[in-house]
């Protein structure tokens, strides 16, 4: 966004970009919301929110995932969401490996969430945000934030108009971080952050989303005196030196302190540098694996941008290279490029902390004790799990998901009735196949023993999530395996497992999903949505269910010792 | 485009968050406002090759965030600047009050001979005023510093800051600053090189000697 925002580094670059028509996969969610009134048509939103394409690159640069790939990530997503404890402890690998691919965007928000320990923190301090809320907050802060609402992504529908809902709820979440920690105030470079989970979640989620990043992911990053920034400056430039050692020349030659080029990057967590595509990449595998996805987006940055001799000769000077590293080609930030990049920089945890251990020392030696003593840094969602381990409860589920089915339930009872003893069931033995199954689950998790799940035809639909920017929807339930190559779908509609499934024996299955008795609707269900919810929902059982829905409740975490061996043949392979 | 000019500046914008460092900025470069803008988070760049007194200068302006807590990483953008816009903004006294520490910064940071002219940005809204022009003209005095109110939004006295600075600098270079000594900020263009042994040269050097 820099780089377009500035519009005044490269000669090509314009404060708006407008996207051809051609790359507007919805008709217009412009118009529709009131947020955005002050815009005519002329201007279109892309598939992430942003007005005019002003995000750059974003279309461009984003990779198209086939809607059924989509659609089986979200059943997965779905599954780890529900056990998730499970997933962390035993299968990491795999909850690594799918953010790496990507979380399904009806997802990513709750993802997130749980990724970050948000979702722990929010239920092991219920009500403190509404406290925080309604406190006043110290005014010297509050004027500063003021000052930055309308500056956040002032090209999303979300930050568009001032006073509008997304400027409110960032403001809510920034103040409520100044009355959470007073002691560290606001930083600036919260902001953005901040935006970026509203983006995809409520504003209590996205506070604590904010508090995990601040205070495991970054520390010390937004602190007064930003030591932490500056000593992680000078990790990437030791970094640098072992990945890209003509990179770490040029920068040693032209006096290029890291804070000159890597202040934005990091406090950012590049979200104010990358497409929008990719921005939401790296922050899927940064918060599942911590900083060093941020240090690796970094260093490939500098080594693409700096990497041979002749673009060092092009760029003699401190001001040329910083000029360089501000308009970064298009083509090193392209979504799949860059992760594929990133995936490759030789760079561990441990790389990291030795690193981080050698420059504080330094650190010490020249410049005395740090001023701000921050927590140790998590890497990651594991690591921040084992810190602040959570109760099932805490990882329960709110809200559930709903299944929409156009026709009408087959008994009169009513919905909520039965979506409840369907629960109870459950809860009484998840090792027995749920009745009443006639659909086959077209999705089975290998080792998931036929547990219908839903139609392959209907998307899932997050009941947060508005009805916007249609998606398409599966038309046919026969996927093209080549399309991916994630878990295989069955080829036939009718029941039968996919050859290459592991026997099926007594293996529990892995998911909550329970099962529904519905018929198949139509294709024309309403479709998922990228856009972030706009409110928290209160949980589905407590409302009265819509006539001609099934609910599908994800109930809480099951006590029983599953076993998650049955899909590990489920051969992921990365991209 | 070639890139001929004679000498090269590189420039500060300093200043309290919101003041509107970047609009002015954007506004000396593209010519108009810039209504959207994100808030400066570590520095941006911009530059620009303007006429002054017969010499092209090229402006290497340096932008930088304005939260105080980012003062400890901007200090390492000051190196080396020739000239600085100080920037506050008229409606906010608190922006004004922080002058003294961004001047004591500007000073000890870049060059000593470091030509800084003061901006009272956001004239256009002259009804909300919280400094009167007088109080902020005698300031500039007091600490030998060029003083303009400007309007990010309507340009007006944009450009003429960015100029009567370097134009300050320029004489400075006639008279007294050698642009060879290291941390001047100054450097020479292509232009300027090949007038070489010129008396300009000379004037420099005997400059250097009357500082020994």
């Amino acid at each position: 966004m820099a780089k377009i925002e500035n519009g005044l580094k490269s000669a090509d670059s314009r404060s708006i970009r407008t996207i051809s028509s051609s790359h507007m996969d919805d008709e217009s969610s412009l118009g529709s919301d009131s947020e955005i009134n002050g815009f005519t048509n002329d201007r279109h939103t892309d598939k992430y929110g942003f007005i005019g394409g002003a995000q750059q690159y974003s279309e461009e640069s984003a990779q198209d995932v086939p809607p059924e790939v989509l659609r089986q990530r979200e059943v997965k997503w779905l599954d780890m969401l529900s056990n998730w404890d499970k997933w962390m402890v035993k299968r990491h690998k795999k909850v690594r490996l799918r953010c790496q691919k990507g979380i399904p965007p009806s997802l990513r928000g709750r993802a997130w969430l749980y990724l970050s320990g948000g979702k722990v923190k929010r239920e092991q301090n219920r009500g403190k945000f509404e406290e925080l809320d309604s406190q006043a907050g110290d005014p010297k802060e509050l004027d500063v934030i003021e000052k930055d609402l309308h500056r956040q992504f002032p090209f999303h529908e979300m930050f568009v108009s001032r006073g509008g809902h997304g400027q409110q709820d960032l403001f809510r979440v920034l103040k409520a971080y100044t009355l959470y920690r007073p002691e560290e105030g606001y930083c600036q470079a919260q902001a953005p952050i901040a935006a970026v989970l509203l983006m995809h979640m409520p504003a209590e989620d996205a506070f604590w989303g904010l508090v995990q990043i601040c205070e495991k992911y970054l520390p010390g990053y937004y602190s007064a005196g930003l030591e932490a920034i500056q000593l992680d400056g000078e990790i990437l430039y030791a970094l640098t030196r072992r990945v890209s050692p003509l990179v770490y020349r040029h920068l040693e030659k032209h006096k290029m302190e890291p804070i000159l080029y890597m202040t934005e990057w990091f406090m950012c967590a590049f979200s104010r540098t990358l497409p929008w595509a990719s921005v939401l990449r790296v922050w899927d595998m940064f918060l599942c694996d911590g900083v060093k996805i941020i240090f690796r987006v970094g260093l490939v940055l500098l080594k693409c941008m700096l990497g041979t001799r002749e673009k060092l000769k092009a760029c003699q000077g401190q001001y040329e290279t910083m000029e360089l590293l501000r308009t970064i080609e298009p083509r090193y930030m392209q979504e799949g490029f860059l992760v594929r990049e990133v995936l490759e920089v030789p760079v561990s945890e441990r790389d990291i902390e030795r690193e981080h251990h050698v420059q504080l020392k330094r650190w010490r030696k020249n410049r005395g004790e740090l001023h701000c003593k921050s927590p140790p840094r998590m890497h990651g969602a594991r690591a921040i799990m084992a810190s602040e381990p959570p109760s099932r409860q805490d990882l329960r589920q709110n809200p559930t998901i709903i299944v929409e089915s156009p026709l009408p339930p087959p008994q009169p009872t009513p919905q909520l009735k039965k979506s409840k003893e369907e629960k109870s069931k459950k809860k009484g033995s998840m090792k027995k196949a749920p009745p009443v199954m006639e659909i086959p689950n077209p999705y089975p998790l290998a080792g998931d023993p036929q547990l219908p799940l839903r139609d392959p035809q209907l998307p899932l639909r997050d009941p947060q999530l508005p009805l916007r920017d249609p998606m398409p929807t599966l038309r046919d339930s026969t996927v093209q395996q080549s399309l991916f190559n994630d878990t295989p779908l069955p080829n036939t509609p009718e029941g039968s497992p996919p050859p290459h499934q592991p026997p099926l024996s007594d293996q529990p299955p892995l998911s909550d999903q329970p099962p529904h008795s519905d018929q198949p609707p139509h294709s024309d269900q309403p479709p998922l949505s990228d856009q972030p919810p706009l409110s928290d929902q209160p949980p589905l059982s407590d409302q009265p269910p819509l006539n001609g829905q099934s609910l599908l409740t994800v109930s809480p975490l099951q006590k029983s010792t599953q076993s998650l061996s049955s899909i590990e043949a489920d051969q992921d392979t990365y991209l | 485009m070639s890139e001929t000019y004679d000498f090269l500046f590189k420039f500060l914008v300093i200043g309290n968050a919101g003041t509107g460092k970047s609009c002015l900025l954007h506004q000396f470069i593209e010519k108009r406002f810039k209504d959207d803008s994100n808030h400066t988070i570590g520095v941006e760049f911009g530059s620009k090759i303007i006429n002054v007194v017969n010499k092209y200068v090229k402006l290497q302006i340096w932008d930088t965030a304005g939260q105080e807590r980012f003062r400890s990483v901007t200090r390492s953008y000051y190196r080396g600047a020739a000239g600085a816009l100080l920037v506050y903004d008229i409606t906010s006294r608190e922006t004004y009050n922080a002058l003294t520490n961004w001047l004591t910064d500007a000073r000890m940071l870049a060059s000593q001979n470091i030509v800084i002219i003061l901006c009272g940005n956001k004239k256009d809204l002259d009804a909300d005023r919280e400094v009167t022009f007088l109080e902020a003209s005698r300031f500039a005095q007091e600490n030998e510093l060029m003083f303009l109110e400007t309007s990010a939004l309507t340009g007006e006295n944009v450009e003429e800051a960015f100029v009567q600075c370097a134009r300050k600098i320029l004489n400075k270079i006639e008279s007294e600053l050698d642009p060879e000594r290291m941390g001047s900020g100054i450097q020479y263009g292509d232009a300027a090189l090949r007038q070489l042994r010129s008396p300009r040269r000379g004037q420099a050097e005997s400059a250097q000697e009357c500082g020994c």
